[in-house]
């Protein structure tokens, strides 16, 4: 049911596209639609957990960086006693923008307008001519506002706008068992090297969120050319279906992730024995989880609502060079409903020797980020996705999109009984049900609902509903 | 001025023309999408940089120290060229249509070998069945070196005015 608090017309398209997802179907032109953006940067980007960035990104009390959540600019700050903030950019007495920069480090940020002067943990510090001209204000009473909710996980720093609801731990339920095979297998964890890669492209948030929910379909495809130039190994972006490798998809708690990789081998997505040996540990994950990392090749995910990641080994910058490995993290901001931009960070073990940590982040820019031979391709697809669901025809004709790759009817599908990690595991990567996954999720949410009435229960699976 | 000063300012001319012609040329061949007679232009020991932009409190021309968009190699650079011959390197079908324009060039530094010359960049670019464009604005620092020929590339840092792109991509070589 979406609540009633909703226009008529909007309710009755969000009921169509969650009954059309029950035959596989999504309605192409809410791909494109201003009152479904509103109302998505409403309830979900209003109510969801989003990444702000990485502890390593201000390792130092005063760094700090502009970091956005829904349409709201926040400064994401460590403070003088180490702590982390986030702090809504805006004067308390005026309105005013405090922070101009990208990324600095300050012990202080100051408006431009009329003085007033901010500790770099929100507190009031300095009021120009307060004893005459604000005698009764109270500093307690004017500092930055912090956002409602802001937690760290290995990491990785996530605000939410809403003053209540799931805890991030919560939020990130068991898929934490898949983020810790990432972010807890180096000693001494991951680190973003650089800053983040920004740019803004006229596509909707949602078909990137489709490609990173498992389109392990479109890698041979779209990245051909990655292939054809062996930059990287076919068993890493070769044809899904095919090939030796042993492919997972996995469906946790709302959160997708696919996984390449090869049976009682020692992979570890390529990793050089050095690092393996020197810096991979069991201490922080499970004989299972080991077992993942182990015999992995390559790992795609993405945590509702716009959280993405690729952990890949086996790529090259140049066929005649060694394969290394890359590992991103990213996030896609909806500017509109037709417009986002992309954040994406480059990662490495924090304490591998530096010279590795530079192969990575050099197979990273060769791979994604703006310049990445791999992302080169994706986005002006998206983007014309995009446009195709913009104009009166695709409404007239209700025009459906396909996901019904993986629906009992339509393919094999079978689920991996044996698979030791949380979740539904399907032994195979031919299979769209972490797309229908996300938009089940997407439709609660603005229907008024719990993200958890999403199910995203395999079609061939007997669960109650 | 005297004879002598004359003919150096002469050589500095002859020179920073020489240079000019060199990255017009190049230009010509970018906007041609004759990558492998660009190619050509590159030495074997390039080094093509472009470094991520900063936007910072009170200072300008700031750049990152470890975050890049491109730190190519003669190998890399070759590997990127080959990629837009395969059929399916979706990015550049149809070609995106780009006029550069080669300012401000200025020889800072030669001997036999080498010239160091810097220039501005501004290229025009538009895509698709759109009549949208865009454009990167960059300062170059190049060194050049001389072979049989002319000169070879071997050295380019790419100091882009953008710290947010706005386009889907770069899929084009500045």
């Amino acid at each position: 049911m979406v609540a009633s608090d909703i226009p008529a017309p909007l309710r009755e398209s969000l009921q169509d596209a969650r009954d059309a997802l029950d035959e596989g179907y999504f309605p192409l032109e809410l791909f494109h639609d201003d009152d479904v953006h509103d109302l998505e940067m409403d309830r979900i980007f209003g109510n969801s957990w989003v990444l702000v960035g990485h502890e390593s990104e201000i390792p130092e009390p005063g760094d700090y960086a502009r970091r956005y959540v829904g349409d709201d600019t926040f400064i994401f700050v460590r403070d003088e006693s180490g702590e982390i903030n986030l702090l809504f950019d805006s004067c308390r007495h005026r309105g005013t923008q405090v922070c101009r920069a990208e990324q600095g480090n300050t012990s202080h940020f100051r408006c431009p307008y009329h003085g007033w002067t901010y500790k770099n943990n929100g507190d009031a510090a300095g009021i120009p001519q307060k004893s005459k001209a604000y005698k009764e204000l109270d500093r307690e009473d004017i500092g930055l506002a912090h956002v409602p909710r802001l937690e760290s996980y290995e990491g990785l720093v996530f605000a939410s706008l809403a003053e209540d609801g799931a805890t991030l731990e919560e939020w990130l339920g068991d898929f934490k068992w898949y983020l810790d095979i990432h972010l807890k297998l180096p000693e001494g964890g991951m680190e973003v090297v650089g800053e983040p890669h920004r740019w803004v492209i006229d596509a909707n948030w949602k078909t990137i969120a489709d490609n990173f929910n498992g389109d392990s379909y479109h890698t041979a495809w779209a990245h051909g050319s990655v292939v054809d130039l062996e930059l990287g190994g076919e068993e890493t972006v070769g044809h899904a279906g095919t090939g030796e490798s042993i492919d997972h998809h996995i469906h946790c708690d709302g959160h997708t992730t696919s996984i390449r990789g090869f049976e009682d081998e020692d992979v570890f997505l390529t990793y050089p024995d050095d690092v393996v040996d020197d810096l991979f540990t069991k201490d922080g994950l499970s004989e299972a989880q080991w077992q993942v990392a182990r015999q992995a090749l390559s790992f795609t995910g993405a945590i509702f609502p716009n959280f993405g990641f690729l952990h890949f080994g086996d790529t090259t910058d140049d066929p005649n060079k060694d394969v290394a490995p890359f590992f991103t993290i990213r996030k896609w901001r909806p500017l509109g409903p037709d417009q986002m931009e992309l954040w994406s960070w480059g990662l490495a073990p924090k304490n591998a020797p530096q010279e590795f940590k530079d192969r990575m982040y050099k197979m990273y820019t060769s791979n994604f980020g703006p310049t990445g031979n791999f992302e080169q391709d994706d986005v002006p697809i998206w983007k014309s996705i995009t446009e195709a669901a913009s104009g009166q025809f695709t409404r007239s004709q209700d025009l459906q999109l396909n996901y019904q790759m993986g629906m009992e009817w339509m393919s094999e599908m079978t689920l991996d009984e044996d698979w030791e990690g949380p979740g539904f595991a399907y032994s195979e990567n031919l299979e769209e049900g972490g797309m229908r996954l996300f938009h089940e999720q997407w439709y609660e949410m603005l229907a008024g609902n719990e993200r958890a009435d999403a199910t995203g229960t395999p079609l061939n699976v007997e669960v109650e509903r | 001025m005297t004879l002598a000063e004359r003919e150096a300012e002469l050589e500095a001319m002859l020179l920073e023309r020489e240079a000019k012609h060199f990255l017009v040329r190049e230009a010509e061949l970018l906007d041609h999408r004759e990558l492998d007679a660009w190619l050509d232009l590159i030495a074997d020991d390039i080094s093509y940089y472009m470094p991520r932009r900063l936007m910072r409190e009170n200072t300008t021309n700031v750049f990152s120290d470890e975050g890049y968009y491109f730190d190519e190699d003669y190998g890399s650079l070759r590997a990127r060229v080959e990629r837009f011959d395969s059929e399916y390197a979706w990015a550049e079908r149809p070609p995106t249509r780009t006029e550069r324009y080669v300012t401000n060039v200025l020889v800072t530094d030669h001997d036999e070998e080498t010239v160091d010359v810097e220039s501005n960049l501004l290229v025009y670019l538009s895509r698709g069945d759109s009549e949208a464009h865009d454009f990167y604005s960059a300062k170059r620092l190049d060194t050049l070196r001389r072979r049989d020929d002319g000169f070879e590339l071997a050295d380019r840092t790419i100091l882009l005015n953008q710290t947010i792109l706005s386009t889907d991509n770069v899929s084009i070589f500045l």
